[in-house]
C-alpha cells in the first residue's frame, strides 16, 4: 500500500469553499415554488386517550389551507417496528407527540390556528421508568404490540411494554463464575441525551399533477426515506423523489424517517405547492429521537489474576413512546456486550422498553456510550479490588486478533494493545501528579470498541462517469452532514481512477439520480460506498485499458495507465490520453470502439449473519473498530468541580483515507463525549421535559475544551478499502467512563452514572464522608 | 407566534410616552432576555421600543461624583472600561462573567437588573457598591439604591411608563479588593447556581450573594461579623451566611448544594479580598 499517492493525504474538503463562503445550500435557503407552511399541534399530556379535536376556529382562520389529524392520516410508519403513526391516532404516549397538522400561506398564520385546535383527552397512568414499566402489571402504552409489523429479528413481548427481548448466551455461564475467585456486582445508569445538531429537522415536499412526490430533507438517508415511504402510502418507489441537501450536522437524530411523512396528504391537496416545515429547537429537543436511558446491572467474575470468566449482564431501555428504531439499539449493544474483552462465558438480557417519556432512538454510538460505561467502571473497580493495574487489567482481558466478541464473532485486525497504551504514554500513565490549592489529581483511561449496527444486506453503490476531458462525477446515495463524506469518497475515487481529486464532482445525494446506499449512519460510509466507489472506479478503469487496447492495437496486459495517458510498457510512444480515450473512441478510420465510460460498483455484506434467536449467537459485525481514551483531571473536593488537564484519544482506522479529517472526528467526538460526561443530561418530571433549550440543556463550549492528543493507529481492515474502516461515532464513547476513573482516581470515590456534574462529585464526597 | 410594532425612538421622552401610555410596550436595548421571554411566552409585547441609541442612555462617563452607567451601555463596554477594570474590578468581573462574548456584545447592565434575575451575575457586585439606579418615567427622574430596586424574582421597583436610564457608581470608589466568584453547571456561558460577591472597603467589607433567595441579597450576618465583632476566621464568618439566605432547589442546583457553595464562595472571597 506504499504507493498510495491521494489516499492518505490531506486534501483540503470538497465543501469547504461551499460552505465558509455561505453558497453551500441547506433546505431552507432554497426558494422552490409556492408555498405553504406546516406547524404541528402537539400533545399537553404524556399518556391520554384523544376524545375528541375540534379544529373548526383553526379551519376559519385566515391563511389556513389544510388541517390534518390522526384520524384522516392513520399510516403506520418504521424502521424495524412499525410501531408509529405519523399523527396520533386514539391515543398519545408522550409529551409533544404531533395530533394534528396545520398547513397555512405563513408560519404565523400556522402557528396562530394550532392555538386554536382544541384537543380533550382522558389521561391514562404513565410508564417513566422502565424498571416499572416492564413489570407484568405496568400500564400498557402499545395494547397492538402483537400486531405490529416487525423485522423478524426482535423479540417483542405482546401484552406488555417490552418491545424487544436480547439474548446472548455464550459459553456455560455457571462454569465461568465457578471458575472465578470474585465476583462484582453493580448498578449503573445513563441518563437520556439529545444531539444538538446546529441544524434542526426540516422537510419540504411536494406533489405534482402526474403523481410524483418529492421530499427534500435532511435525513441521514434518503434512500430510506423514500423505502418507508412507499411502504406507508404505498406509493411505487419510481414515483417519489427523496433529495437530502447539505445537513447541518446528524449525530443519529435524522436517521430513518421522521417528519417527511406528515405532510404529503396535505401536498397531494395541493399539487405543486411545497409544503414545508422547520423544527424549532424546542421541538427538535422534545419531539425528535434521544438517546434513551439505561438502568443496567452488571455482575463479572474474575480470577485473582485479573483474568474475567463470567459475565452477566442485564440492560433495561428507556425505549421512550415508540421504538420502532430503538429496538435495533438494544440488540447492537446486546451483542457487543462484552465491550473491546474477551470474555468466554456470558449472560446477556438487553430489554427495550415502551415508556411515556420522549422517543428513544439513534445517537453517536448507538448504545455503546451507555452499555461500555459499565464494563469499564466494573474494570477499574475488579483492579482496585485485585491491587493491580487497571490498564493491565484491560490489556489481560483486552481482544487480540482471533479473540470472540459476545456474539461469538472472530474478531481480526485489532490491535487495541496499540490504541490503549498510546493513550496511556501520553498522559504519563503510572506517574501521580499532585494538585495545586487543595486540589486533587487523577487519571483514567478507558478503551472502546464499536461495528456497524446495520442488517446483513445494507447495501451501497456508485456510479463514475467519466467526463470527454477526462474529469469524472461521482454519484453515492451518501449524505453529507459535515463529517467528510464528499472528501474522502473522492479520495477514494481518485486513488483507483489516477484522477486528481479536483478533477472529481461529487454531490448530495438525489434518489432519482444517485444510486443505491442504505444510510449514512453506523460510521460504515467509508468502508461500504467507499468499497462500491472503489469498485466502480475499477470497472471504469477496465474500461479505460479496454477501449485503449483496442485504439492503440496492443495486448491489454502490455499497457500500463499513469493518471494522464495509457501507453504500452513495450514502446511508451504507443499511448492514448486519458481525454482521447473518454472523447472519441474511435480509431483513426473513424471506426466507432466503445462508448462513454460509466464506471459501476456496488457493495454488499457477505461476513453477516443473522444471529441465533435464543443464544445470540453470530457475526453481526461488518468490522470492529478499536480505540481508548486517556485523561488526567484536577478535582476542586469543596466544589465538585472537574478540569481536564488532559486528554488523548486513539483510534484505530485501519488506514485513515484523510488524517486530517480523521483527527477533526477524533476532536469533534471526544468534545462529545466529554459534553456528556460532565454536562449533558435531558431532565423530564413524569414525562415533560424540563430543559428542551440551551439555558438548561447544558452542551461544552469551546471554554470548556482543553488541549487535546489525537491518535490515528493503522491496523488494515483487509477488506475495507485501502484498509480503512469507520470512525465517526467511536471517539465518543470511552470519554465518559475515562472520565470517571479519573475522578475516581483523584477522590477515591466510584460513580455509577454520568454526568458527573459538580454537585453529583460533590454529593458523592460527602456520602463518603 | 407574536406579533408586534417596533418603533425607533429620537429621543428619551418620546420613549417615556409611548412606554406609559401604550399597553404591553416594552423597552429594547439588547434584547437578550426579551427575546428569549418572547420565545419562551413570558413576555408578549404589543410593542417594542427600541432605545439602544438614544443619547442620554448612551452616556458612560465618570467624573467627581462617580462613575455614570448609561442603560444602553452593553456588558462588554463595562467589562473592558480601564477605569472600571483599575477603580472597581469586581463590576468587570460581574459584567464579564455573563452569557458569551456575543451576547455581552449586546447585553446591557441596565437590562440585566431588570430582568431582576435572582441569579443576575452583575446584581450582587452593584450591591456592594452602594450602587444607584436612575430611573425617568412619566413623573420626572428618581433615585433608588440597587438593593430596593430589585422586589423579587423578575420584580422590580419600575412603574408603569418607568425606564432605567443610567446606574450611578459613587465616589469614594472601594479601598480594597473586590471578586465576583460564579458557581455554575459548565463554568463557561450558563447561568449562577451560586454568585458571590466579596467587596473590602478598607475599614469593612461588604458581601452580596445571587442565585440563593427571591433576589440578591447583602449577607449582613458575615459583614456584621466581621466589621462590628472582629470576626478574623474567615471559616467561621462564612458559615453566617446561611442565616442570610434562602434557597431553593430548582434544575440548576439543589438547595443543600447552594447552602454549601454559598458558604464556600463566600469563605474564599474574604480570603481573596481581606487576606485572612
Amino acid at each position: 500500500m506504499s504507493d498510495l499517492k491521494i489516499v492518505g493525504t490531506s486534501v483540503p474538503r470538497k465543501d469547504a469553499m461551499e460552505k465558509v463562503t455561505g453558497a453551500a445550500e441547506f433546505i431552507e435557503d432554497r426558494y422552490m415554488g409556492p408555498m405553504l407552511y406546516a406547524k404541528m399541534k402537539k400533545s399537553t399530556v404524556v399518556h391520554g386517550r384523544i376524545l375528541s379535536i375540534k379544529t373548526e376556529k383553526a379551519e376559519k382562520h385566515p391563511g389556513v389551507k389544510a388541517i390534518l389529524t390522526g384520524k384522516d392520516y392513520p399510516n403506520m410508519i418504521g424502521l424495524y417496528l412499525i410501531d408509529r403513526t405519523f399523527l396520533a391516532v386514539d391515543k398519545v404516549r408522550f409529551w409533544g407527540e404531533p395530533v394534528a397538522v396545520v398547513a397555512a400561506t405563513s408560519e404565523k398564520a400556522a402557528a396562530e390556528a394550532v392555538d386554536l385546535i382544541e384537543v380533550e383527552y382522558e389521561e391514562l397512568p404513565g410508564v417513566f421508568d422502565p424498571r416499572e414499566g416492564i413489570k407484568p402489571d405496568a400500564p400498557v402504552i402499545h395494547e397492538n404490540l402483537g400486531n405490529y409489523e416487525i423485522v423478524p429479528i426482535f423479540y417483542p413481548t405482546p401484552g406488555t411494554n417490552i418491545a424487544n427481548h436480547f439474548k446472548i448466551r455464550k459459553g456455560d455461564i455457571e462454569k465461568g463464575f465457578d471458575q472465578a475467585d470474585h465476583v462484582l456486582e453493580k448498578e449503573y445508569y445513563v441518563p437520556q441525551m439529545q444531539h444538538v445538531p446546529i441544524e434542526t429537522h426540516k422537510a419540504a415536499v411536494q406533489w405534482s399533477p402526474d403523481g410524483k412526490l418529492t421530499v427534500w430533507s435532511t435525513a441521514q438517508s434518503p434512500n430510506v426515506v423514500r423505502q418507508l415511504l412507499a411502504k406507508s402510502l404505498d406509493l411505487p418507489m419510481h414515483k417519489i423523489r427523496v433529495i437530502s441537501s447539505y445537513i447541518g450536522g446528524g449525530f443519529g437524530c435524522k436517521a430513518g424517517a421522521s417528519i417527511e411523512g406528515l405532510l404529503v396528504p396535505i401536498a397531494q391537496k395541493y399539487p405543486g405547492h411545497i409544503i414545508r416545515i422547520v423544527f424549532d429547537r424546542e421541538e427538535d429537543m422534545q419531539g425528535t429521537f434521544t438517546r434513551q436511558a439505561l438502568f443496567s446491572k452488571l455482575r463479572t467474575g474474575y480470577t485473582k489474576d485479573g483474568r474475567i470468566t463470567a459475565l452477566q449482564y442485564e440492560m433495561i431501555w428507556d425505549g421512550g413512546a415508540y421504538t420502532e428504531y430503538g429496538v435495533n439499539i438494544v440488540r447492537a449493544a446486546g451483542y457487543s456486550s462484552t465491550g473491546a474483552y474477551d470474555i468466554p462465558n456470558v449472560k446477556t438480557d438487553s430489554y427495550c422498553v415502551y415508556t411515556n417519556n420522549s422517543i428513544g432512538g439513534p445517537v453517536r454510538g448507538f448504545g455503546m456510550c451507555e452499555m461500555q460505561w459499565g464494563i469499564e467502571r466494573q474494570i477499574e473497580e475488579i483492579a482496585k479490588q485485585l491491587e493491580m493495574d487497571p490498564l493491565e487489567v484491560r490489556l489481560k482481558n483486552g481482544m487480540k486478533r482471533g479473540s470472540t466478541t459476545a456474539s461469538g464473532q472472530v474478531v481480526q485486525d485489532v490491535d487495541y494493545e496499540k490504541c490503549l497504551k498510546v493513550v496511556a504514554d501520553k498522559i504519563g500513565w503510572g506517574k501521580k501528579e499532585s494538585g495545586k490549592d487543595g486540589k486533587l489529581r487523577g487519571k483514567g483511561i478507558a478503551g472502546l470498541v464499536k461495528c456497524p449496527a446495520q442488517p446483513s444486506n445494507a447495501a451501497s453503490s456508485a456510479i463514475i462517469r467519466i467526463n470527454e476531458d477526462g474529469t469524472a462525477h461521482v454519484m453515492v446515495g451518501a449524505t453529507e452532514m459535515g463529517q467528510g463524506m464528499l472528501t474522502v469518497i473522492s479520495q477514494i475515487a481518485s486513488e483507483a481512477l489516477h484522477i486528481p481529486v479536483d478533477k472529481i464532482d461529487i454531490k448530495v445525494p438525489d434518489t432519482d439520480f444517485t444510486p443505491y446506499e442504505w444510510q449514512s449512519v453506523g460510521s460504515r460510509i467509508t468502508y461500504t460506498c467507499g468499497t462500491s466507489v472503489k469498485r466502480a472506479a475499477e470497472d471504469a478503469l477496465g474500461q479505460i485499458y479496454r477501449i485503449a487496447a483496442d485504439l492503440l492495437e496492443v495486448p491489454q496486459e502490455d499497457l500500463s495507465y499513469d493518471g494522464k495517458k495509457v501507453y504500452s510498457t513495450r514502446d511508451p510512444d504507443i499511448k492514448a490520453t486519458i481525454r482521447e480515450i473518454a472523447d472519441s473512441c474511435k480509431k483513426c478510420t473513424g471506426e466507432g470502439i466503445a462508448g462513454p465510460i460509466i464506471g459501476r460498483g456496488s457493495f454488499v455484506p457477505t461476513n453477516m449473519t443473522n444471529l441465533d434467536p435464543e443464544t445470540g449467537q453470530g457475526n453481526p459485525g461488518l468490522f470492529y473498530c478499536f480505540g481508548a481514551t486517556g485523561v488526567e483531571v484536577e478535582v476542586d473536593p469543596e466544589t465538585g468541580v472537574i478540569e481536564v488537564i488532559q486528554l488523548a484519544s486513539s483510534i484505530d482506522a485501519g488506514k485513515a483515507i484523510n488524517p486530517q479529517l480523521a483527527k477533526v472526528q477524533l476532536h469533534g467526538g471526544t468534545i462529545m463525549g466529554l459534553s456528556t460526561a460532565l454536562y449533558e443530561e435531558v431532565r423530564f418530571d413524569k414525562g415533560i421535559m424540563l430543559n428542551r433549550n440551551f439555558t438548561d440543556y447544558k452542551i461544552a463550549t469551546f471554554d470548556n475544551v482543553p488541549h487535546m492528543d489525537s491518535f490515528i493507529v493503522e491496523t488494515p481492515e483487509t477488506k475495507g478499502p485501502y484498509g480503512a474502516r469507520g470512525i465517526g461515532e467511536q471517539p465518543m464513547i470511552g470519554v465518559a467512563p475515562a472520565v470517571a476513573n479519573a475522578v475516581s482516581d483523584a477522590l477515591g470515590v466510584e460513580f455509577n452514572s454520568f454526568p458527573l456534574t459538580p454537585e453529583k462529585v460533590w454529593r458523592a464526597l460527602k456520602d463518603k464522608k | 407566534m407574536l406579533s408586534y410594532e417596533y418603533v425607533k425612538c429620537t429621543g428619551l421622552s418620546e420613549a417615556v410616552d409611548i412606554l406609559a401610555k401604550e399597553e404591553q410596550a416594552y423597552p429594547y436595548a439588547g434584547g437578550t432576555d426579551l427575546m428569549v421571554g418572547m420565545r419562551g411566552g413570558k413576555f408578549a409585547p404589543k410593542k417594542l421600543v427600541d432605545i439602544k441609541t438614544l443619547p442620554e442612555l448612551n452616556v458612560f462617563e465618570e467624573n467627581d461624583q462617580g462613575i455614570i452607567i448609561g442603560a444602553a451601555i452593553t456588558l462588554n463596554q463595562i467589562a473592558c472600561h480601564d477605569s472600571i477594570i483599575k477603580n472597581i474590578p469586581i463590576l468587570a468581573e460581574g459584567s464579564h462573567s455573563v452569557g458569551g462574548y456575543t451576547i455581552r456584545n449586546r447585553a446591557t447592565l441596565a437590562g440585566n437588573i431588570c430582568n431582576a434575575s435572582p441569579a443576575a451575575d452583575t446584581a450582587a457586585p452593584l450591591y456592594t457598591l452602594d450602587a444607584l439606579i436612575n430611573i425617568v418615567g412619566p413623573d420626572g427622574n428618581r433615585s433608588l439604591p440597587v438593593e430596593e430596586f430589585f422586589t423579587g424574582p423578575g420584580q422590580t421597583a419600575l412603574k408603569n411608563g418607568e425606564l432605567v436610564q443610567s446606574i450611578f457608581i459613587p465616589r469614594p470608589f472601594p479601598a480594597g479588593k473586590g471578586v465576583y466568584i460564579k458557581a455554575s453547571r459548565t463554568g463557561s456561558v450558563d447561568l449562577a447556581t451560586v454568585g458571590v460577591a466579596v467587596q473590602n472597603w478598607g475599614e469593612h467589607v461588604k458581601i452580596a450573594v445571587g442565585a440563593v433567595a427571591a433576589t440578591p441579597v447583602r449577607a449582613f450576618s458575615v459583614e456584621k461579623a466581621i466589621n462590628e465583632k472582629g470576626e478574623k476566621s474567615s471559616a467561621e464568618a462564612a458559615k453566617l451566611v446561611n442565616n442570610d439566605i434562602a434557597p431553593i432547589t430548582d434544575i440548576r442546583g439543589s438547595r443543600e448544594y447552594r447552602y454549601h457553595m454559598v458558604e464556600v464562595l463566600v469563605r474564599r472571597g474574604l480570603e481573596q479580598t481581606m487576606g485572612v
